[in-house]
């Protein structure tokens, strides 16, 4: 199967902190891949180097073919992303702020993908509402929505279920789950190591920029081993080398 | 108090610090400080061609101004505090965790940023003066009176903004009353006794002749109107939750010829939405503009012909040109950067939304213009003053990007600012005061701006999206 996401010696170096640290990582299509590590560790900085938001310091990677440095527009055209704490615009409804994007990314069927995705994730009622005004947890949706609106090959989502309560939880990672059934690659970072067991089927593990491990789930649960263990073990050490 | 008012100023030390250095950022009093040095040596020439009076009432006048136009702090609700400040959190906001009054830290605030202002620009102005004065043989008391007249100047323009703004936030027929009443009263008073109300301006007074009651009833005023301000300041706005129908996407079509319609649609609805459109327009234009009318109006005798309406002309251009810092300033560009925008298509965006928004100050100049001077001279004021300020905009995206609030405290940034409007300014005052005619020859300073816009767009590109 073709990488979707490779790196070659990617690091960023911002003043004096090392976000990332020669990182060499592939990522198959119809991986659903977690990106596991500590606070800080530079998930969030992978994220933006592979979508062209931020320039890597030494390195490259490609993304769906494309050099992620020089080409960050059209990786962003294809690909969806949830950043990490960003708020949809204040002044826009739920029901503009996709418009927006489907403008932007010149989605002809906007209003009624959109429909769908009210459906999906349970805020129909509030489609109409300014986005100032909507609750973490739905702005979280919207955010979601706009990710995968348009049907992105690949999505890379910053901690994604982030605010929404557990009944949505699972409707997301059931949705996950399903997406990357149609060959599509969701690249997701995260910290709740029992929901990258659950649902992920390669991962990796950064710890102060560095890449400590990168291998299959099925690995580490096969011999009746859990993700959550592996992954302190792994830290702890790494934290003391 | 003191704890949260040290904090709040290394804050604000650091925001602009981080962005472009400490010593940029140190240098920029020094290099207000150096200007007005080096400029008041000029004076005796000046003086040839104004009386040095007319000078000093010049002098008041910009500080007014620059009052005026930092004095808003009434709209900065919660809402305008993040965009101003993006997801950051800073101090303003920590009345969410600590146990401390919204009110009480904003009025920190405010004062934060006025002694920041103070210290960057009114200081450094006195303290160039009053260096330059035993060489220019002016005593050093009508220097330290100057420095203290211009702080009084700056601190009303701002005290009455802040109130005003204030206001509007809770009532806008108060607000809108507030101005009318005094404005009506002011024009009723100028036009039975035939004195030009900017005369009674009570710093510009003070100058000409201290008394200790005028100076006692001047600080009095402006601690009320500062008192009043606070007192009336609602941190949260209206609070109900507010609902419309689709109207981004019909916008967006409507505008469709022009350019990133999506984001000049998205930026209309936000500007009216939020109330900042209107404020904006009301606070950092109109009401500026028309004192600094009056003002000006004393000069007229000491001007060429149509030399008022030229002077008029090009600062209401240069004011202008600031409403690229409204568009700007108040969005905040994360929600973009997981699209495909690159930082060129906002600023093209941003200045398309500026350019429509030019039918405020074309609209306003030709009206004054048409009341004061008379029908032929509506069209050259007009191309002089959407020109120069096409012009400078364009010079700020290109110097300062998404960010000119920040980055215009970078010393580098301010020189080149400076030095580029100033050669155009130079020019254009010169050309138009010789014939009225010559005033549309400014369209071609459109020449520069173009190029300037186009360059802006390859020059931030070459940044990190994210990495402001
Ligand atoms: N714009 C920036 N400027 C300077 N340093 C930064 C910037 N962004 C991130 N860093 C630093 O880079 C390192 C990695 O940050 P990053 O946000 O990628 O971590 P993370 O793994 O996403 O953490 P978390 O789990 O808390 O979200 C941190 O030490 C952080 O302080
Ligand atoms: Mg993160």
């Amino acid at each position: 199967m073709a990488a979707v996401i490779e790196t070659h010696g990617l690091s960023k170096v911002y003043g004096d902190v090392t976000a990332l640290d020669s990182v060499s990582l592939s990522v198959e299509e119809g991986a659903l891949f977690g990106l596991l590590g500590p606070n800080g560790s530079g998930k969030t900085t992978m994220i933006k180097v592979l979508t062209g938001q931020v320039r890597p310091t030494g390195g490259y990677a490609t993304v769906l073919g494309l050099d992620a440095e020089k080409e960050g527009i059209r990786v962003r055209e294809r690909v969806g992303i949830i950043p990490e704490q960003e708020s949809p615009p204040s002044f826009l409804t739920a029901m503009e702020y996709l418009e927006f994007v489907g403008a932007v990314r010149k989605i002809p069927d906007i209003a009624e993908r959109a429909e769908k995705w009210f459906d999906i994730l349970e805020f129909r009622d509030k489609k109409d509402v300014l986005c100032k005004d909507l609750s973490r947890g739905t702005r979280q949706k919207l955010m979601f929505a706009q990710a995968f609106i348009h049907e992105p090959v690949l999505a890379l989502i910053d901690e994604p279920l982030i605010n929404l309560d557990p009944l949505m939880q699972d409707v997301v990672k059931e949705f996950l789950i399903d997406y990357v059934r149609k060959k599509n690659t969701i690249f997701l970072s995260t910290h709740i190591l029992e929901v990258a067991e659950e649902i992920c089927s390669g991962f990796a593990i950064l710890h102060r920029g560095k890449l400590l491990h990168a291998g299959s789930v099925a690995d580490v649960t096969a011999g009746g081993g859990h993700l959550p263990g592996f992954f302190l073990s792994l830290v702890r050490k790494g934290g003391h080398a | 108090m003191p704890d949260l008012f040290s904090c709040l100023m290394k804050e604000e030390w650091r925001m602009h610090s981080t962005m472009f250095g400490s010593i940029s950022f140190a240098l920029f009093p020094v290099m207000i400080f150096g200007i007005v040095f080096m400029g008041s040596f000029l004076l005796p020439l000046l003086s040839v061609a104004f009386p040095a009076g007319d000078l000093a009432f010049l002098a008041h006048a910009s500080f007014l101004l620059l009052g005026f136009m930092v004095g808003g702090f009434g709209l900065l609700g919660n809402e305008m505090m993040n965009r101003r400040f993006g997801q950051a959190s800073l101090l303003v906001y920590s009345s969410r965790n600590l146990p401390l009054s919204e009110r009480f830290i904003f009025t920190n605030f405010v004062v934060k940023d006025i002694v920041y202002y103070f210290f960057l620009w009114v200081l450094p102005f006195g303290g160039g003066y009053i260096a330059a004065s035993p060489f220019l043989g002016i005593p050093l008391s009508r220097a330290l009176l100057l420095l203290l007249t211009l702080s009084l100047s700056f601190l009303l323009g701002l005290c009455v903004v802040f109130l005003l703004s204030s206001l509007y936030v809770r009532s806008k027929t108060a607000c809108f009353l507030a101005v009318i009443v005094p404005g009506i009263a002011g024009g009723v008073y100028s036009a039975w006794s035939g004195t030009n109300p900017a005369l009674l301006f009570p710093p510009y007074l003070l100058y000409s002749g201290f008394s200790w009651m005028t100076f006692l009833g001047i600080s009095i005023a402006i601690a009320a109107l500062f008192t009043a301000s606070v007192v009336l300041f609602s941190p949260e706005g209206t609070g109900s939750t507010r609902t419309y129908g689709r109207m981004l996407g019909r916008l967006a079509k409507v505008l469709s010829f022009l350019p990133q319609s999506p984001i000049v649609a998205k930026d209309f609805l936000d500007l009216s939405r939020s109330g900042i459109g209107i404020g904006q327009a009301l606070f950092s234009f109109l009401i500026p503009l028309v004192v600094i009318w009056f003002f000006l109006s004393l000069l007229e005798s000491s001007l060429p012909p149509h030399g008022l309406i030229v002077i008029f002309s090009l600062t209401t251009g240069i004011i202008a040109s600031t409403i690229y810092t409204w568009v700007t300033e108040f969005d905040s560009f994360g929600p973009y950067s997981c699209l495909p925008l690159s930082v060129s298509t906002l600023i093209a965006g941003k200045m398309t939304t500026f350019l429509l928004l030019q039918a405020l100050p074309a609209v306003f100049i030709g009206a004054v213009t048409g009341m004061s001077s008379g029908p032929e001279m509506v069209a050259p004021a007009v191309v002089l003053c959407i020109s120069i300020s096409v012009y400078a905009a364009s010079v700020m995206a290109f110097l300062c990007g998404l960010f000119p609030g920040v980055l215009v405290y970078d010393v580098r940034v301010l020189f080149t600012y400076l030095v580029l409007d100033g050669v155009a300014l130079a020019i254009l005052a010169a050309i138009s005061f010789a014939s009225s005619l010559y005033a549309f020859l400014s369209v071609f300073l459109l020449v520069p701006a173009y190029l300037f816009s186009r360059a802006a767009g390859a020059r931030w590109d070459a940044r990190d999206t994210a990495g402001v």
